[in-house]
């Protein structure tokens, strides 16, 4: 309801980007404007055809030759602007696909290089809403907006020229409102203006109700105050309706008169007044009067579409500026030197990480894991373990010090040859909606059937996929529902088959349910057999058997050393250990077991 | 549609909509007789009677001037119209709302709803302000001169009254063909987003596994159909597009070729004829517009059926008179439950059990025995399709909603904060808790912990939804809500994610103060099945398997004995690597920092 005013808030970014986007397709866009041109122009004949016929018929004695011709290129008229028409959409719609898949593939391919660690949900989001919102809005502004344009502008124009040659004073008075009605807009636009921050105030408010109230209703009612929040929206509603009201009622006024000041009816009169006027003064002939009934009330018609063409300009323009927020973002730098790792020795050389160049996650780590050894990294929240796991596949890049697989700084890897070294296993579970069959043999497409149900058998998950309708065939998320914990075994399935040397496990059993847990541990156990693993767990029960616990506290190395050995040194990881076990007691052991007694004694750490 | 509409605003609405429609109608058929008095000043003047055109001129000066008030008047009303319908809905979306049973509000509907209450809400209003004048003039004017016409010549009149039908054909044939292009384009566009965000969010795993770029033949696959789909859509659909302006200026060419075959013929006055000409032309131009508004109107349409959908969802009925629970015991008595639209076999069949009033029970089972369900029944999400449920002796259906949720504290796993501190979230528990009393619950929970780590302490926001606390913490800060509560049954559904070993302790310090109440819990840790006073086991069809303590369950050897064999089995699970070569790091412990 806003109109204009709302848009202009989005306008500030420039036109660059579209520009930038449009450049490659101006000749075909001047072509499809030319056809439109054409169109616009040949939908005024049958206007002037009628003034035609009634100067044949008025005078008495008409030619009938003539009388069919004028009748002839009215209806040819009709034709060629169909034709035309069609062209110039034909045209646009082509561009805009071209246009469309360029930016698809531009996209895919940027988000290919850029680091792992930019796709948080956030990002994700803003690339969703680049594809869809974005696009469609380059979509109308290229295949529609641009016709819509030409052909508003070409149409009062080329009816302007050609009343003109009629009679040029009477046409120059047909025009005599314009000035009255671009008074009025402008003093609507001034309103606008002035109050475009509240307008944007009180949209936003009643949005953000809208969705606090929705989403959070449920919630509210399990606590009984669904009337309390209910009162609350409906208030939200209320000041929306009130300050909305009181602050659009003096534009919308203006609105109302300016669009009234150029309504057909009220050009209808002036031209009938101005023509009686004339012909009464003997200046035209009365049938002179017809054209400028017949098209000098069209000469205003493009001042509506205007305003609605800037606004879809102006959310081309913002979208074309988010599309290239996203495909600016950074790619990873390509490596200067590219070496291969020799071995699969894994080595953090004095690492320091920040993700905002202020807070230091990771200070000075240096850790060495040996091939064919487990090394676990645990430590408080917010101590940097995970970071530090993310670093090895190169989810990001470290800000100090270097990460080495082989000898060989992971930044100087080439990414395919990386990835044949490094594996992981996180908890967020990634199955693509695709075959079971290719899920679990991305990394290896070549792969057969049998090498693929080898796996899955290895990851206890066989049984399971053979007896979905059909079988390995079936389709995540179609005709495959797998939970948490089978999803979790899929994607075990498929590390084992890609078979990478290195492994890095980021709490891989989190969301599995409880049933399957046992299953996911046997196909986890099957999957470190042999290689250099990392892993972050929060169940420390499951790495007592590590070769080599590393323990972070603030972004530091604060103890190193097998369970045994951290546990008699009665350090950090000590207290760890005693919290865990009073949290979680072994789970054979009943007599302890009892947390849940009133008044528990609650000095766990 | 204007029917769907008034029932969605609502029956105390429909007066001023009723008087906003009469303004647009009155607007329009006197800007039709604005236009039809053309044909009295056209014919003296043709004729070259220049001072017999000017009364007439008067009689259009009167008329362009109501019309121009016309046209104010109803643009204004339109406008509080559209606002205050607007206003309207999110009251009658809010009344709604607070009354639907806490089973509709699932994830993905919540989504759906919330753009509905913005976006739709702004459609409809949009449809007051912007959209009903234009179709409803569009419309009315050209009838009005159409009818007037026949006071003129009657064959003129009676060949655009033809044309009409017609016009409305190929404009119904139009549409009809735009929409379906439309609809396979939406499809093909949804399908390659919808592969390109799986391949921005699946990046990681992606890359691992050697798919960089191009290399992702799915993807690659969708952005090619829908590129040939889009062409060859927007080549059959352009004409579509086109047809209707087309064939109004047809209609008008057809109608210049008739009045040349009139008029040579000797049958009309020319100048009638020329005047009558110039009003057909004119009229063709509003029509048009109408042709255009289709596509807008289709997604007001679709909004307003959604809209008409939710409001005419049932609400949970409420009891003519609420009765008072006694004491705080649960009972299930034979319960059957199936949800809605779900073929087969029912979630719970014929499960009862009791919980006694001050005791813990467990609810062990497979997933997707229906722990969940029971203990969203008793706190009525949804109506049982038989058998009972009972808390403090009375049928949750007779409690009546506030006093049960008065009852109840859930700690579930989905939990949802809003956009405001964690002591504003916390208090939502207990809006009338004093200061003091949501510290002491946060300290409980062991949220206080977490503030200290926060940037902003107690006055950090969490983020809509949540977002800026993990699983574990939003956890905490659900429990703390409960024990500012003070409800004398909780239900809780323990986190299957594992937490990290802080979490896991607040949690159950935070459980063992509640221990006192009447609790049922979904137990995943072994430690939890192990305390309670009562298992109950459900199995996978959704029926009880056994009930009893820890020890009398072991000893039946069921059910429960193979799963507590299961879990015990994962709970000594050990990671360990291939230890053939020599350890690392067999030295001394080596603190650093």
């Amino acid at each position: 309801m806003a109109g204009p005013s709302e848009q202009a808030a989005t306008a500030g970014g420039g036109m660059g980007p579209l520009a930038a986007i449009l450049a490659p397709e101006r000749p075909r866009l001047l072509l499809a404007v030319a056809l439109r041109v054409v169109a616009s122009v040949a939908s005024l004949v049958p206007f002037v055809a009628i003034y035609e016929l009634a100067r044949e018929l008025v005078g008495g004695a008409p030619d009938n030759s003539r009388v069919w011709t004028v009748a002839g290129v009215a209806v040819g008229a009709v034709l060629v602007r169909f034709l035309f028409q069609d062209l110039a959409a034909n045209v646009t719609h082509a561009v805009d696909m071209d246009i469309q898949l360029r930016l698809r593939r531009r996209m895919t391919e940027h988000l290919g290089a850029v680091p792992l660690g930019w796709f948080t949900d956030n990002n994700s989001g803003q690339v969703k809403k680049a594809l869809q919102d974005d696009v469609e809005a380059l979509h109308y502004a290229v295949a529609h907006a641009v016709l819509d344009l030409a052909g508003a502008i070409a149409a009062p124009i080329a009816a302007l020229v050609y009343l003109v040659t009629v009679d040029w004073r009477l046409a120059l008075l047909t025009l005599i409102t314009l000035p009255v009605y671009a008074m009025f807009h402008r003093a609507k636009e001034r309103t606008a203006g002035e109050h475009m921050g509240e307008l944007g105030g009180a949209m936003g408010r009643i949005n953000s109700a809208v969705v606090e109230f929705v989403q959070g209703i449920a919630v509210v009612k399990t606590f009984g105050q669904a009337r309390r929040a209910h009162d609350t929206f409906a208030q939200a509603a209320d000041d929306y309706m009130n300050t909305f009201g009181r602050v659009v009622r003096p534009i919308l006024r203006l609105e109302a008169v300016s669009s009234a000041i150029v309504a057909p009816a009220v050009m209808l009169l002036v031209v009938a007044v101005e023509g009686a006027v004339f012909a009464g003064l003997g200046w035209v002939q009365p049938v002179d009067v017809l054209p400028f009934l017949l098209l000098g009330l069209g000469l205003t018609a493009p001042l509506g579409h205007l305003a609605y063409f800037v606004q879809n300009f102006m959310s081309a323009v913002a979208a074309a500026k988010s599309i290239h927020e996203v495909l600016d973002t950074p790619p990873l730098a390509a490596p200067e030197k590219p070496g291969l790792p020799d071995g699969h020795r894994v080595e953090f050389v004095d690492v320091a990480f920040s993700y905002d160049g202020e807070n230091q996650v990771l200070d000075g780590v240096t850790a060495t894991l040996e091939p064919g050894t487990v090394t676990a990294v645990v430590g408080p929240s917010g101590s940097g373990k995970s970071t530090l796991a993310k670093l090895l596949p190169r989810f990001y890049d470290v800000t100090g010090g270097s990460v080495r697989i082989g000898g060989v700084d992971v930044r100087e890897v080439p990414a395919d040859q990386l990835y044949r070294q490094v594996g992981f296993v996180l908890q967020d579970v990634q199955l693509l909606r695709a075959s079971l069959l290719d899920n679990i043999r991305l990394g290896r497409p070549g792969a057969t059937l049998d090498e693929v149900r080898a796996v899955a058998r290895a990851a206890q998950i066989d049984a399971r996929l053979t007896a979905l309708p059909r079988g390995y065939d079936s389709v995540v998320g179609e005709d495959a529902h797998l939970s948490g914990g089978e999803a979790q075994r899929v994607s075990i399935a498929r590390a084992l088959l890609a078979d990478t040397p290195v492994l890095v496990l980021d709490e891989a059993t989190a969301y599995a349910d409880p049933e399957s847990e046992a299953a996911i541990q046997d196909a986890l156990s099957e999957l470190v057999a042999g290689r250099t693993v990392l892993v972050i767990a929060h169940r420390l029960s499951t790495i007592v058997d590590a070769d080599q616990i590393v323990v972070l506290d603030g972004g530091r190395v604060v103890e190193r050393g097998r369970h045994e050995e951290l546990i008699a040194a009665e350090g950090r990881y000590h207290q760890m250990w005693r919290a865990y076990q009073s949290a979680v007691p072994g789970g054979t052991d009943e007599t302890s077991a009892r947390v849940l007694v009133p008044h528990g004694h609650g000095e766990v750490q | 549609m204007i029917r769907q509409l008034l029932r969605v605003v609502g029956d105390d609405y429909r007066a001023p909509i009723h008087r906003f429609l009469t303004s647009v109608v009155c607007y329009a058929v006197l800007q039709g007789v604005t236009f039809v008095l053309l044909v009295p000043v056209l014919r003296p003047l043709l004729r070259g009677d220049v001072a017999g055109a000017w009364p007439w001129l008067g009689a259009l000066a009167v008329a362009t001037a109501a019309t121009v008030v016309a046209y104010y008047v109803q643009s204004l009303q339109g406008f509080r119209v559209g606002l205050e319908a607007a206003n309207q809905l999110y009251h009658r979306i809010g009344d709604h709302l607070a009354t639907l049973p806490l089973g509709w509000f699932s994830g993905g509907r919540v989504g759906r709803m919330a753009k509905l209450a913005s976006s739709g809400v702004r459609e409809i209003t949009g449809l007051f302000a912007h959209q009903l004048q234009p179709l409803l003039s569009g419309i009315v004017t050209p009838l009005t001169v159409v009818l007037a016409m026949f006071l003129f010549d009657w064959r003129l009149a009676t060949a655009m009254l033809v044309a009409a039908p017609v016009l409305y054909l190929v404009h119904r044939w139009s549409v009809g063909m735009v929409a379906r292009a439309d609809q396979a384009m939406d499809e093909a566009v949804a399908e390659a987003n919808d592969r390109i965000v799986e391949f921005a969010r699946f990046q990681p795993t992606l890359r691992a596994f050697g798919r960089v770029g191009a290399d992702h033949a799915a993807l690659e696959e969708a952005m090619r159909t829908q590129d040939r789909v889009a062409r060859r859509y927007a080549r059959r659909m352009a004409p579509g597009k086109a047809v209707f302006t087309v064939a109004v200026q047809l209609a008008v060419a057809v109608a210049v070729v008739f009045g040349a075959d009139l008029a040579l013929g000797g049958a009309v006055d020319v100048a009638e004829l020329i005047a009558l000409l110039v009003l057909v032309v004119r009229f063709a131009e509003p029509i048009v517009e109408v042709g255009e508004l289709g596509s807008v109107l289709r997604s007001t349409r679709a909004s307003l059926e959604r809209m008409d959908e939710v409001l005419s969802t049932p609400p949970l009925p409420e009891p003519a008179q609420p009765l008072q629970p006694k004491g705080s015991d649960i009972e299930l008595a034979d319960v059957r439950f199936s949800y809605e639209g779900a073929a087969g076999r029912p979630v719970l069949d014929g499960v009862s059990f009791r919980v006694p009033a001050g005791t813990m029970t467990a609810l062990v089972g497979p997933s997707g025995s229906g722990k969940t369900t029971v203990t969203r029944l008793i706190a009525r999400f949804w109506d049982v399709d038989s058998g009972s449920v009972r808390v403090g002796g009375v049928d949750v259906r007779e409690l009546g909603s506030e006093s049960l949720v008065a009852q109840l504290a859930m700690v579930f796993q989905d939990v949802y904060l809003f956009d405001a501190t964690i002591a504003e979230n916390i208090r939502v528990g207990r809006p009338a808790a004093t200061d003091d009393e949501v510290r002491e619950a946060a300290r409980l929970a062991g949220v206080d912990e977490i503030v200290h780590r926060l940037p902003q302490g107690w006055d950090t926001r969490v983020g809509e939804g949540g977002a800026a606390l993990s699983g574990g913490e939003r956890q905490r800060v659900s429990l703390a809500r409960a024990i500012l509560k003070d409800a004398p049954i909780v239900l809780l559904d323990e986190a299957t994610a594992a937490l990290d070993p802080q979490n896991e302790a607040a949690v159950q310090q935070a459980l063992g103060r509640m221990a006192d109440r009447t609790m049922l819990v979904i137990a995943h840790r072994l430690q939890t099945v192990v305390a309670a006073d009562q298992i109950v086991v459900l199995d996978s069809r959704g029926r009880v398997a056994e009930v009893g303590t820890h020890d009398e369950l072991l000893a039946r050897d069921g059910q429960y004995a193979a799963f507590w064999r299961e879990r015990s089995r994962a709970g000594t699970w050990r990671l360990r690597g291939d230890r053939s070569p020599s350890p690392v790091g067999g030295g001394s412990v080596t603190p650093v920092a």
